[in-house]
């Protein structure tokens, strides 16, 4: 599930701390509980045996054969040895986190920008490119990811058509996807196109929570408005940034439908991200063991990856 | 006066193109649906729809169970974004406004269960509905749909909330209301935004999601409309003018419950900022 | 604010319109799997290519089985295998389920497929052999054809007769040299193709590995290899290379359905191409190719000729298969459903809408029609995928569709990638299931 949204309000108050003095008055200690049950209740009835089932499957050979009778046949950590003895894996990984920090990167860069934009227009043209940014994430993914690959696409884009006109070079019967670094960047531009609009308009509401005193204080006292950006208004949104970060990193880390439906549901060994290798092996080879030892994996690799995010949360009080 | 005149106009190109950059592909998703078959294989392409049909449109919606579609669709959006609005309310109250054992490790767990790839947990998930009777049914896919929004608006419901200040919260229990009363009355209209905001991300996993929809309901009758967008698609080609157009009519509802709500962005953001 | 009440009324009075024409089905959408059902999962194909088949098969099962209904349930291919597995997981198979006739094998070996006696089914005995080996398994039957299709070249007889060719061509050096004369007269439009064929169409690729007497995979000592690396395979491929290389503009990185060439072809992209019967009508089909009717006055179609001497390159049978699956709730009544379908009534509707019918009785249904007359004669000389039971993880990944690129993007020698994905086939065929 990889689409963004705008949240109204930056996560907490930007300024100033607030020393969080939780009440707990005589009598209510089940009271926070209570209120967890019906959540809980929900997460855990579709959640808990199938993530137990995931590990259990994890540490068996479970493929059609076995899956038709219903009983797996236990390996152990066969399947993780036979992953990471698998050459094709470390690049798979080393891939996914180099797209990961393209798309992260370029998202929030390009995010921040448009926010800035956003903080600096009239109300009229404002709500222009807002409702635009709200066209681009109301479309659905798999929507959007046709339009794309149309565009793109060998015979009949109109971005190759577009490219020759504009006279940027030959783009007629121009493959996209032949050389992967060209194909990443189409398919790194549609995750990043599909994400800005969350990230734009978030940093836009926190924006407007900076208060404008510190901001014009500051530019008076000479300051360029770069410096200003960098000494005033980042660390009063630091948390914000924090929390964007963190969920763009898990969000696209995870990325399957923009790679799956851009290279047609046949990807080639260059085109492998974690989620399309998982795929692959569970559904492609029906190999249901080593699909869900990679899921663990993935879930692995992405814990150690927000756990500084994680830690930086912990430490400017988010939770505490 | 000049300079933040150019400046002004230099930034409202700068909005025109980021605007127009942005809104291509949707506006190309549009276009194609009123364009007729030989306009949208075509070189050079046709930029806009000078001879517009709604062939594509009408195709699209006389095609079978489109309006069951829309109400499966409708019911299961509304039905997680009601759901998961409680739910998410009173889950973060707990952990935004008590303190008790265990409410770190209930954080981490709801921030790790967002890492879990979805597709890896397509048949455990399969195989427990299964098992409680609820495949092919509304019912298991809003529960599933539940599973998966949650951990996301709890934790920003959470955010919400601590901003809220301490002292608007003690100044209405010392008029004697209850600590639950004082969540009603003064925390719910605060956080507001933060509902509507998480309301409306409910609102689009449900809408779209694919995967877990097309493994659990078979029936035609109880298909979702991402559903129906998928049978555009035949191993004979995709037929590209009505897909556009039903996928057009697909994203409308999203772009409706967005121009209602957006209002409602905005006033919380003003309120949010103005601080007494 | 009056956008915001606008929007409103919008949406509630698209909600009433939803809720009232949708009240009727919330009926059946709670009915559970009762005893009066027959599950049927087939492609969107069926309903979108020969309807009145359905129809007709749906109209004689409810003859005979007047107070069941018949809850059709439309796939597509892209997820129908993980779907079905989910079911088969769940034990909650569909009564009748429409698989490639390169997906049986798998599921045939891990015993999903309940067994079935050839019989009890219309026209088992002039079955097509192609299709019928792709249901058998250990000398048992586990499906029922259902239909096929072969590949022949559709042509521009008037870019042809331009560069001389009056006829079709009979051997494959008259093909070559038309092709050549085509991209010399034609060839300054960029875009423009002799023959139009995809980098990844292995189906055409390994017909020529075929015709020149080299195969895919053959059993060894009980396990499979992969042989396209033979010297006979090698020098197919070379000449695969150098057509696709001389006659062809078509995408290198994708196959042919990434646009069917029927597109370009009625855009006068491509003078010729391989491509199944239904190919023909989706020159014209509003959401294909669009091309006016007056078209169909400049087009043909030839078998592929051989590189041997009066014969054809044999073409690949494509097609699809009906089964009952082994935890099918009503196995004698999806048996009674297929049996409606696979009759010489709604077989002759699936025949004449462009494909080959399950049954060598109806071969002729389409012999006046000089569009799907040459495919039926193609169909003479055929081949089929080796039946081994991970065959279709070969195809799942795309392993031959990326040896089509790297052969056709100099990724090395033609040896060398013959070679390399050979080993990986191999691989794939010998892993543990």
């Amino acid at each position: 599930m990889s689409t963004r949204f705008p949240a109204a309000v930056a996560d907490p108050p930007l300024v100033g701390r607030r020393r969080r003095r939780p009440l707990s008055l005589a009598g209510s200690w089940s009271a926070p509980y209570l209120l967890l049950v019906p959540a809980s209740a929900v997460i855990a009835a579709v959640l808990a045996y199938p993530l137990y089932y995931m590990v259990r499957l994890s540490l068996e050979h479970y493929g059609l054969f076995q899956l038709v009778r219903h009983k797996g046949e236990w390996v152990g950590t066969a399947n993780f040895a036979q992953i990471f003895h698998d050459p094709e894996f470390w690049h798979v990984v080393a891939r996914t986190l180099a797209f990961t920090a393209a798309c992260v990167s370029l998202t929030m860069v390009f995010g921040t920008l448009i926010a800035l934009l956003l903080a600096e227009l009239g109300s009229k043209m404002r709500l222009l490119v807002t409702a635009g940014l709200i066209f681009v994430w109301a479309t659905p993914v798999v929507v959007a990811v046709d339009i794309w690959r149309w565009m793109v696409d060998y015979e009949f884009g109109v971005l190759n058509w577009l490219l020759t006109f504009l006279h940027v070079g030959n783009y007629n019967h121009h493959d996209w996807f032949v050389n992967p670094w060209s194909g990443w960047s189409v398919i790194t531009a549609l995750v990043v196109w599909g994400a800005i609009p969350f990230v734009a308009i978030t940093l836009y509401a926190g924006l407007t929570q900076v208060p404008r005193e510190l901001v014009e204080a500051s530019s008076m006292d000479g300051a360029p408005a770069w410096r200003t950006f960098f000494d005033v208004t980042v660390p009063l949104m630091k948390p914000l940034f924090v929390i964007l970060i963190s969920l763009s990193i898990i969000w696209d880390f995870q990325a399957f439908t923009q790679i799956w439906i851009m290279l047609d549901g046949k990807p080639g060994p260059d085109y492998y991200v974690m989620s399309v290798y998982a795929y692959q092996n569970a559904f492609g080879q029906s190999e249901y063991g080593l699909g869900s030892a990679i899921s663990l994996v993935t879930v692995g690799i992405l814990l150690v990856v927000s756990f500084v995010y994680i830690r930086e949360m912990v430490k400017i009080g988010e939770l505490s | 006066m000049r300079r933040s005149r150019a400046r002004k106009v230099g930034l409202n190109a700068l909005a025109l193109g980021v605007f127009g950059v942005m809104i291509f592909p949707v506006y190309w998703m549009v276009a194609t649906g009123f364009k007729r078959g030989q306009d949208i294989f075509s070189d050079p392409p046709v930029w806009f729809p000078y001879h517009p049909t709604i062939s594509n449109f009408t195709d699209a919606i006389h095609r079978a169970h489109f309006w069951a579609s829309v109400k499966n669709s409708i019911v299961i959006a509304v039905a997680v974004v009601l759901l998961s609005m409680v739910l998410a309310f009173l889950a973060a109250l707990a952990i935004a406004k008590f303190g008790f054992y265990g409410r770190r490790a209930f954080i981490v767990l709801i921030i790790a269960v967002q890492m879990i790839p979805l597709t890896a947990l397509i048949i455990p998930i399969f195989l427990v509905l299964s098992k409680a009777g609820q495949v092919d049914k509304l019912s298991g896919v809003i529960v599933t749909y539940l599973t998966f929004v949650l951990p996301f608006t709890i934790w920003t419901l959470r955010g919400f909330m601590l901003g809220v200040p301490k002292d608007l919260e003690e100044a209405s229990m010392v008029d004697g209301t209850t600590r639950f009363g004082a969540f009603v009355r003064v925390l719910l209209p605060l956080v507001g935004p933060g509902l509507v905001a998480t309301s409306i991300f409910a609102f689009i996993q449900a809408w779209n999601e694919f995967i877990m929809a097309y493994v659990l309901l078979h029936s035609p009758e109880n298909q979702t409309l991402t559903l129906w967008l998928a049978n555009f698609s035949t191993s004979r080609g995709t037929a590209w003018g009505p897909l556009m157009a039903g996928a057009t009519l697909t994203a409308l509802p999203v772009v409706i419950f967005f121009i209602i709500v957006q209002r409602k962005i905005a006033f919380g953001l003003t309120a949010g900022a103005v601080r007494g | 604010m009056k956008a915001r009440i606008t929007a409103a009324v919008v949406l509630a009075v698209a909600l009433a319109v939803a809720a009232s024409t949708a009240s009727g089905s919330t009926r059946q959408s709670t009915r559970k799997a009762a005893a009066n059902e027959v599950v049927v999962w087939v492609m969107t194909d069926a309903q979108n290519g020969w309807p009145g088949a359905l129809t007709a098969a749906n109209n004689a099962f409810k003859a005979q089985h007047p107070g069941v209904d018949v809850n059709l349930q439309l796939q597509s291919w892209d997820s129908l295998l993980q779907k079905f597995d989910a079911a088969l997981a769940a034990g909650s198979a569909p009564d009748v389920i429409e698989l490639g006739n390169t997906q049986t094998t798998k599921y045939m070996a891990a015993g999903a497929l309940s067994a079935i006696k050839a019989a009890n089914y219309p026209n088992s005995k002039t079955w097509l052999a192609g299709l019928k080996s792709s249901c058998s398994y250990n000398g048992k039957l586990y499906c029922v054809p259902y239909y096929a299709g072969a590949r022949a070249v559709i042509y521009r007889k008037d870019m042809y007769a331009a560069v001389g060719a009056k006829k079709a061509p009979t051997t494959y050096s008259q093909f070559l040299s038309t092709g050549t004369k085509l991209m010399k007269k034609f060839g300054k439009n960029p875009n423009f193709s002799a023959f139009y064929e995809p980098g990844q169409n292995w189906y055409v690729m390994m017909t020529f590995v075929k015709d020149w007497g080299g195969d895919i995979a053959v059993p060894q000592n009980g396990k499979w290899k992969a042989v396209f690396d033979s010297p006979k395979a090698v020098q197919a491929l070379t000449a695969y290379k150098s057509m696709a290389l001389k006659l062809s503009r078509a995408t290198k990185t994708n196959d042919e359905a990434h646009p069917y060439p029927s597109i370009p072809f009625a855009k006068s992209r491509a003078a010729a191409f391989i491509g199944n019967g239904w190919e023909w009508p989706y020159v014209f089909d509003p959401k294909g190719g669009a091309a006016p009717k007056s078209f169909a006055a400049k087009m043909g179609a030839y078998p592929m000729p051989s590189h041997i001497k009066g014969r054809f390159m044999p073409t690949f049978l494509g097609g699809s298969d009906l089964a009952i699956p082994i935890s099918a709730q009503h196995k004698s009544l999806g048996a009674d459903w297929i049996k409606a379908f696979t009759g010489t009534a709604s077989q002759k509707i699936i025949a004449k809408a462009g494909n080959i019918a399950n049954t060598t009785t109806l071969a002729n249904v389409n012999k006046n029609n000089p569009a799907l007359a040459p495919f039926a004669k193609a169909a003479k000389y055929s081949w089929f995928i080796p039946t081994a039971p991970n065959w279709v993880n070969v195809e799942k990944a795309n392993v031959l569709k990326a040896m089509g690129t790297a052969l056709l993007t100099n990724k090395g020698s033609v040896k060398s990638v013959a070679h390399k994905y050979s080993q990986q086939v191999t691989k794939i065929l010998n892993a543990k299931s």
